[in-house]
C-alpha cells in the first residue's frame, strides 16, 4: 500500500512536470523566483527557513556572480526571476550601472552603516566577508616556513610557482585583494604595482573564481594562496588540512548583497525576503548553517568560533567611492603590468 | 549531378527542404540575428566602437592564434588517434571481447562530464600530482599550459573521430583491399594507395568535427590553460562574464566562426575533386581482408591498449572519488555521496533524461535527413543548408547559449524556462555530427543504387526509405548517439538555458566542484557514465534489428 503511494506520487509528479515542457513556470501567489550567486548548500537553508517563516516558497537557481549578471542583463526586457541573491555588492554596483535593478528600502536599511547600502536602495548587505591567506599546513611545514603574517612573507623564494589567487578580471575576491595591496601601500600605486610585480612569480595560477585555488591549495598542489574567510572555513570543514591566516599590515573585506530586479513578476513577495534576508530573523541563523560569514547587520553577534578566527586580525572595509572611480583602471593597469608584462 | 531530383517534380523533397529551411531559420539564423543586432547596435544606434578596440587589443589577438594552433593539432592528433582506434577495430581480425572492450574504452571519454577530467588532470600531474610527484618523483611541474590542455582535448574529442571514421572503413568494400594484394602489392602499399585515399572524406570530416569542437570548446581551456596560454572562448566567456561586456564577448565569438568556415570550405573542396563510391550494390559476398601483418597487429593493438589505459586510469580515479569522503584529505569508503545525488540530485536526474531523451531521437532523424538532402539531392539553397547547420556547432557553447537566451526571452517566440528551449539547443548544436557522418557515407555510396530504385518507378520517399536508409543507418545511430551524449555533457551553452524549472546533472556537477564537493561531483559524473552506456547498449540492439539484410555489416558502438 505505502509502495503503491510512493508509485502513484511519482507518476503525478512526472505528470505535474510534463506542461512545464512547453511553457514558461507560472507563480502563483506565494512563489518567489530567485538567482543566488550563494552556491546552494548556504542558499537552501536560508531559503527553507524564509518558508518556514512566511510560507513563501523560493524557487532558485545557482549561478557564479558573472553568469548571473549576464543573464540578468540578457532577460532585461522580460525578467525571469525576482531577486538576486548573495554574491559579492562589486556585481551589484555593475547591475546598478545596467539599470536592472529597482530600489527598495527594507526597514532595516536605516540601521545599516554607508557601505552595507546603495543610496537608493539598488541593493542592500546581507553579509561581510574578509580576505584571508590561507596555506597548505604539509607545504608550510616541508618549507621550514611559518603561516604568512605580513604580505611580504609571500614574497619568500619557497612559494615560486607555488601560490593561486584570483583573476582579477572576473572576480570580485581579486579586485578586493588588489585594493587591500593598494590601501597597505597607502594608495601610493606605484609601490603596490612593485609589490604585485615581485609576487608574480611565485603565482602558479590566477583562478578565474574567487574560490578557485582553495581545492588546488587543499591537495597540496598550490602552497597557499589568498580567498575570502567562507570559502577558506570550508576549505577545512571538508577536511583539508590548511591554516588561514592574517597579513599584521591588514586585509580588506567585501560585503554580500541582495536587490530587488526591475520588472520582477512578484514584487511583493520578492520585498518579503528582501525584508526578512537584511534583518537579524535571517544572519541569526548563519551559525546554525555553519555560514561563515560576518552578519551584516549590526544586531547579530558572530558566531564564538568565527571571532575566535578574526580575533586580533586587522581587517579594514574598502572605501566604496575610491574603488568604484578608479577600479577600471586599477584593474587594466593589472593586466598589462602584472598579468602579462 | 545527373540523378538530382528537381524540387517541382518531387514535393516530398521540396516539404522536406523547407521545413527544415523554416527550422534552421528559426533556431540558428534568427537568436545569431539578434544577437548580431546587440553587438553592432549600442542602445540604438549602430556603432563598431567598442568592438573595434576589443577586436585588436594585443592579448585578444593572441588568443585568437593560440585557439587556432590548439584547434589545428587537436585536429590532427585526435584525428590520427581515432584513425588508428577505427582502423585496429575494423581490419585487425579482433576477438569479439576485446572489441566490445576497446568500444567501451573509447566511449568513456566522450561521456566525460565537464570539468571532472581536467580536476582528474591537476590531482594527477599537478606538482603534487599522484604520477607526477608521487610516482615520478618531479618537481615543480607546471599543469597548466597548451600541453596539458591539448591531451585534455584529444582524449575528449578523439571518439568523435573514431565514430565516425569506424562504419566508413568497414564500409570499404575489402574485394578491393584483396585485389590491390592479389595484383602483388604490398600491404603498406594497398593501405597507403587504396585504404587510406578511400577514407579521405571520413579523414576530413573528422578532422573539421574536432577542429570546430576544440575552437568552440571552453571548459577544459578555463581549467587548464592558465595564464600562458589564453584561448579566444574562454576569453569571450570572461569579456561576458567578467567584465559584463556581451557586445565585446560576442564579437570575439564571431572571429572564431571565420576559421571555423575556411576549413569546411577547404574540406568540402578537397573531397569533392575525388571519387571515393565502394559501395556499389555489385559487390559479390565480401572476403575479410589481411589488411596488417601480425606484427602490425600486435603493434596496433599495443597502442591502443595504452591510449585505453590512461583512459581507465582517469575513470578508475573518477570512481574513487565517489566512493571516499573527500578526495586527498579523508580516504574512508562511504555511500554518503550517492544518497545525496539520489535526493537532492534526484529533480536534475529527472529533468536531464527528460531533454536529452527528447533529443536524441531528434537530433539523429535531424542529422541525416539533412545530410541526405545535402548530398544527394537538388534544391535550391542547398550548398547555404549544409554551412547553416554546421553554425551552432562551430561557435563557442557561450555565445550559442546567450544568443539563445536574447532571442527567445522576450515575445514573439517565449521559450526561455522550458525544456524545448534547451533541447533545440542540443538538435541544433550536436546534430551536426550527424550530418557529418551521413555526409561521409553517403559519398561513398553509388548513385546508381537510388537510379536503379527510381527507374523502377519508384518515389524519392520510397528509395530514401528502402534503399539509402538501410545504408546510412550507422550514420543515424552514430549521430543519435552524439547527440545523447553531449546532451549528457553539455554546459557551456546550458548554463544560460537552465531555469528555476529545469536543471541539468552538468549543472550540479560545476555547483558541487564550486563547493569543494568533490565526492558528489565524481558520483554524478559516474552516474552519467552508467546511463551513458545503458543506453549505448539498447542502441546497439536497436541496430541489430534494424539491420538489412543484404547491407554491409553494422558495426555497433559497443561492439554489437
Amino acid at each position: 500500500m505505502m509502495a503503491m503511494n510512493r508509485w502513484l506520487r511519482h507518476v503525478l509528479g512526472v505528470a505535474a512536470v510534463l506542461p512545464l515542457l512547453f511553457g514558461a513556470l507560472t507563480a502563483s501567489a506565494q512563489t518567489l523566483n530567485v538567482y543566488s550567486i550563494w552556491p546552494e548548500n548556504w542558499a537552501k537553508p536560508m531559503f527553507e527557513e524564509f518558508e518556514k517563516a512566511t510560507g513563501i516558497k523560493v524557487n532558485f537557481v545557482r549561478f557564479s556572480s558573472g553568469e548571473a549578471l549576464a543573464r540578468i542583463i540578457a532577460e532585461k526586457n522580460n525578467p525571469r526571476v525576482d531577486v538576486l541573491f548573495g554574491g559579492p555588492v562589486e556585481t551589484f554596483a555593475a547591475g546598478v550601472s545596467e539599470g536592472v535593478f529597482e530600489s527598495y528600502k527594507p526597514p532595516s536599511f536605516a540601521k545599516l552603516p554607508a557601505r552595507f547600502r546603495q543610496a537608493d536602495g539598488q541593493w542592500v548587505a546581507i553579509a561581510d566577508d574578509p580576505l584571508v591567506f590561507m596555506t597548505n599546513d604539509r607545504f608550510v611545514k616541508e618549507n621550514g616556513l611559518k603561516a604568512p603574517a605580513s604580505w611580504n612573507d609571500l614574497l619568500a623564494p619557497p612559494y615560486k610557482n607555488m601560490l593561486q589567487m584570483a583573476d582579477a578580471r572576473t572576480s570580485g575576491t581579486a579586485v578586493t585583494r588588489i585594493f587591500s595591496i593598494l590601501e597597505v601601500n597607502g594608495r601610493d600605486e606605484n609601490k603596490a604595482f612593485d609589490y604585485m610585480k615581485k609576487l608574480r612569480p611565485n603565482v602558479q595560477l590566477y583562478t578565474k573564481s574567487g574560490g578557485g585555488g582553495t581545492l588546488p591549495v587543499g591537495l597540496g598542489q598550490a602552497g597557499g594562496g589568498i580567498f575570502f574567510i567562507v570559502d577558506a572555513l570550508d576549505t577545512k570543514a571538508k577536511g583539508y588540512e590548511v591554516s588561514i591566516s592574517f597579513p599584521k599590515e591588514g586585509i580588506g573585506t567585501a560585503a554580500e548583497g541582495i536587490a530587488l530586479i526591475k520588472g520582477a513578476k512578484n514584487p511583493e513577495t520578492a520585498k518579503k525576503l528582501i525584508d526578512w534576508a537584511t534583518s537579524p530573523a535571517m544572519q541569526n541563523q548563519f551559525a546554525k548553517y555553519k555560514i561563515n560569514f560576518v552578519p551584516a547587520h549590526p544586531d547579530v553577534a558572530l558566531e564564538p568560533s568565527l571571532a575566535a578566527v578574526l580575533k586580533d586580525a586587522k581587517i579594514f572595509p574598502i572605501d566604496a567611492d575610491y574603488a568604484g572611480a578608479n577600479r577600471k583602471r586599477i584593474v587594466d593597469r593589472w593586466v598589462a603590468e602584472v598579468l602579462n608584462p | 549531378m545527373s540523378c538530382a531530383t528537381s524540387p517541382h517534380r518531387d514535393p516530398a523533397i521540396a516539404a522536406t527542404a523547407f521545413a527544415l529551411w523554416a527550422l534552421l531559420a528559426l533556431f540558428v539564423l534568427y537568436p545569431l540575428a539578434m544577437l548580431m543586432g546587440r553587438v553592432l547596435f549600442d542602445h540604438g544606434s549602430l556603432s563598431t566602437a567598442g568592438i573595434v578596440t576589443v577586436l585588436t587589443d594585443r592579448h585578444q589577438v593572441q588568443a585568437f592564434w593560440n585557439s587556432l594552433l590548439l584547434a589545428a593539432l587537436v585536429g590532427l592528433a585526435g584525428t590520427a588517434l581515432g584513425f588508428m582506434f577505427a582502423f585496429t577495430a575494423a581490419r585487425a581480425r579482433l576477438p569479439r571481447g576485446l572489441l566490445t572492450a576497446m568500444d567501451a574504452s573509447v566511449l568513456l571519454p566522450l561521456v566525460s562530464p565537464p570539468f571532472t577530467t581536467a580536476i582528474a588532470m591537476i590531482f594527477s600531474f599537478g606538482p603534487r600530482g599522484l604520477i607526477t610527484y608521487h610516482v615520478l618523483g618531479l618537481k615543480g611541474v607546471t599543469v597548466y599550459g597548451l600541453p596539458s590542455t591539448l591531451f585534455s582535448e584529444v582524449l575528449t574529442y578523439f571518439p568523435i573521430a573514431y565514430l565516425t571514421l569506424r562504419p566508413l572503413i568497414a564500409g570499404i568494400d575489402s574485394n578491393i583491399e584483396g585485389m590491390a594484394l592479389s595484383l602483388g602489392a604490398s600491404r603498406w602499399r594497398v593501405f597507403r594507395t587504396v585504404t587510406l585515399p578511400l577514407c579521405i572524406p571520413g579523414l576530413a570530416n573528422a578532422f573539421l568535427l574536432l577542429f570546430a569542437a576544440s575552437l568552440a570548446d571552453f571548459a577544459t581551456p578555463l581549467i587548464l590553460g592558465g595564464n600562458q596560454f589564453p584561448v579566444l572562448p574562454t576569453q569571450a566567456y570572461l569579456q561576458i562574464t567578467g567584465l559584463y561586456d556581451l557586445r565585446g564577448g560576442a564579437a570575439l565569438s564571431f572571429a572564431l566562426l571565420v576559421p571555423a568556415l575556411v576549413v569546411f570550405v577547404l574540406q568540402r573542396y578537397w573531397v569533392s575533386r575525388r571519387f571515393y563510391v565502394t559501395i556499389t550494390g555489385k559487390g559479390a559476398g565480401q572476403t575479410p581482408f589481411d589488411s596488417v601483418s601480425n606484427a602490425m597487429r600486435t603493434a596496433l593493438l599495443a597502442a591502443c591498449l595504452a591510449v585505453a589505459l590512461v583512459i581507465a586510469y582517469f575513470y578508475a580515479l573518477l570512481l574513487y572519488a565517489s566512493l571516499v569522503v573527500a578526495l586527498g584529505a579523508n580516504h574512508a569508503l562511504t555511500l554518503q555521496h550517492y544518497r545525496v545525488i539520489f535526493t537532492d540530485g534526484l529533480k536534475a536526474i529527472r529533468d536531464t533524461l527528460i531533454i536529452a531523451g527528447l533529443a536524441m531521437p531528434l537530433g539523429g532523424l535531424y542529422g541525416i535527413l539533412v545530410g541526405y538532402l545535402v548530398t544527394k539531392k537538388k534544391f535550391i539553397g542547398r550548398r547555404s543548408m549544409e554551412l547553416v547547420s554546421m553554425i551552432n556547432y562551430a561557435l563557442p557553447g557561450t555565445i550559442v547559449g546567450i544568443a539563445y537566451l536574447i532571442a527567445f526571452n522576450d515575445p514573439p517566440i517565449e521559450l526561455t524556462g522550458t525544456a524545448l528551449i534547451i533541447v533545440a539547443c542540443y538538435i541544433f548544436r550536436y546534430g551536426p555530427t550527424g550530418i557529418r557522418a551521413t555526409v561521409a557515407l553517403l559519398q561513398q555510396i553509388d548513385k546508381s543504387l537510388e537510379e536503379a530504385s527510381a527507374g523502377l518507378g519508384a518515389g524519392s520517399g520510397t528509395t530514401f526509405r528502402r534503399i539509402t536508409l538501410p545504408l546510412i543507418v550507422p550514420a543515424f545511430f552514430a549521430g543519435l548517439s552524439i547527440v545523447f551524449i553531449r546532451s549528457m555533457t553539455a554546459i557551456s551553452a546550458t548554463i544560460f538555458l537552465v531555469s528555476v524549472g529545469w536543471t541539468l546533472i552538468t549543472v550540479k556537477i560545476l555547483e558541487n566542484i564550486t563547493e569543494l564537493s568533490l565526492g558528489p561531483a565524481a558520483a554524478f559524473s559516474v552516474l552519467v557514465v552508467v546511463i551513458v552506456f545503458v543506453v549505448m547498449a539498447a542502441i546497439a540492439r536497436l541496430m541489430r534489428v534494424f539491420r538489412a539484410p543484404g547491407a554491409m555489416p553494422v558495426t555497433s558502438l559497443l561492439g554489437g
